[in-house]
């Protein structure tokens, strides 16, 4: 079977207003068999347009999309995520009657829009003044002024504005500790002593200082300057300086 | 033209908006049906093509226009170029605010198909919708304005034509309806 698609139909696309403005087009067509129409790619060629500029309400071209998909049976062409469902449900009978309501009511406001148009156009002619009046015509008799806002609900508002913000927790950001430093601390502790204990020299520190102080011992062992004991785990670490390896003579 | 007539033309000339036959009563302290006596003469002296100014009904009150053979030359006069014409988009969005006002922009998108944010944005920057409370999901609602209906000649909201004479006649209803079904019919994909 001979199909017409997008190109051939010749279909500006920008020239329509939205996608029932290009159904009602295609459809009413005169010289289109529409058993030929390829309508779901005319559509979704058309959702597509919409997309790349910018004008794709997603809500409203899933629903328009799962109507023709229903109308014209197509399961799998069309892979939206929740149109399965939806599609299970509707035969093209009631797509029809559902695309018609739709149609219908979207024509009635294009047709509306033209008179709007219209009317704008012939009273384009009529300008008003727009100056505001004179000053000494501006003040308004007391007695004429009528108050607007309750006195409570303003003095509220600026109650509100008065009240000091509760101070900032700043308590997640985190300073960053120096490895050197650690190093050095370490280094400084084993200056007066053998060995120093993890706990005792550093357990006052918070967590981060002690991890990378932890990872500065691993460092300092890698050197070869301390070694370490753990007797059990989680138990308290003995740091022992190292003395450094006596020279070999070959 | 009688002393409450040549009054009244002085309120409207004064006035930027248009003012209502109430007020121009209380301010000529006069009755409303003598106040429209006077609107009648003031009607007849600036009848169309005698002055270069104009009486017109618009926004529920009376108001004094430039004539619009004036138009080009006041435009010269005060630098204000012609506003752009509405476009398509607009007019279908201003349709849908004039008829089911208030209105919400997720439901002018469902009639017209499309996102219509650029277009609601564009009528409100001209003053010819604003905002006007919430649906119950917390969108705001959208209605005309005083100018939409200085702007379109109407002097109430009801002067619109009937919505329905948009719609079109039950045979052209029926060929579509046929025409959709035969697109449908012997898809067997």
């Amino acid at each position: 079977m001979l199909t017409v698609s997008v190109a051939e139909l010749d279909l500006e696309l920008d020239v329509f207003a939205g996608p029932f403005d290009l159904l009602m087009a295609v459809v009413l067509r005169e010289e289109i068999d529409l058993l030929e129409v390829e309508l779901a790619e005319v559509v979704v060629a058309y959702v597509e347009h919409l997309e790349r500029e910018g004008e794709l309400e997603l809500e409203v071209a899933t629903e328009f999309l799962v109507l023709i998909a229903s109308l014209l049976e197509l399961k799998s062409r069309l892979m939206l995520p929740s149109a399965e469902e939806e599609l299970e449900e509707l035969g093209p009978e009631e797509a029809v009657e559902e695309l018609l309501a739709r149609l219908l009511e979207y024509r009635r406001y294009r047709e509306a829009a033209e008179m709007l148009s219209e009317r704008f156009e012939r009273n384009r002619g009529y300008l008003h003044r727009a100056a505001p009046l004179p000053p000494e015509l501006r003040r308004v008799a007391i007695d004429a002024a009528a108050a607007v806002y309750d006195p409570e609900r303003l003095a509220a508002a600026l109650g509100d504005l008065l009240v000091v913000p509760p101070p900032l927790d700043t308590s997640h950001i985190r300073p960053t500790v120096s490895l050197e430093k650690r190093l050095r601390a370490i280094r400084d502790a084993l200056a007066g002593a053998a060995s120093v204990d993890f706990d005792e020299q550093f357990g006052g520190e918070d967590r981060l200082t002690q991890a990378v102080t932890l990872f500065a011992l691993l460092e300092l062992y890698r050197k070869g300057e301390v070694t370490w004991k753990q007797r059990q785990p989680l138990g308290p670490i003995e740091i022992h300086k190292r003395a450094p390896a006596p020279e070999t003579s070959a | 033209m009688s002393d409450l007539s040549r009054t009244i033309e002085a309120l409207l000339f004064l006035s930027p908006e248009p003012v209502g036959v109430a007020d121009l009563a209380e301010a000529t302290e006069a009755t409303e049906g003598q106040v429209s006596e006077a609107m009648e003469l003031l009607r007849e002296d600036l009848a169309k093509g005698k002055r270069g100014i104009v009486l017109r009904e618009v926004a529920g009150g009376f108001s004094l226009a430039s004539a619009p053979a004036a138009e080009e030359a006041a435009r010269r006069l005060l630098a204000k170029p012609r506003t752009p014409p509405l476009t398509q988009a607009q007019a279908e969005t201003l349709a849908i605010v004039a008829y089911l006002q208030p209105v919400s922009r997720p439901e002018v998108a469902r009639i017209r198909g499309v996102s219509s944010e650029s277009a609601v944005q564009t009528l409100a920057e001209r003053g010819l919708i604003e905002e006007s409370g919430r649906s119950r999901f917390g969108a705001s609602l959208f209605k005309t304005t005083e100018l939409f209906e200085r702007l379109f000649g109407l002097s109430a909201l009801e002067e619109l034509p009937d919505p329905s004479r948009f719609d079109p006649t039950p045979e052209d209803e029926r060929e579509l309806r046929e025409r959709l079904l035969k697109a449908g019919e012997q898809r067997a994909e």
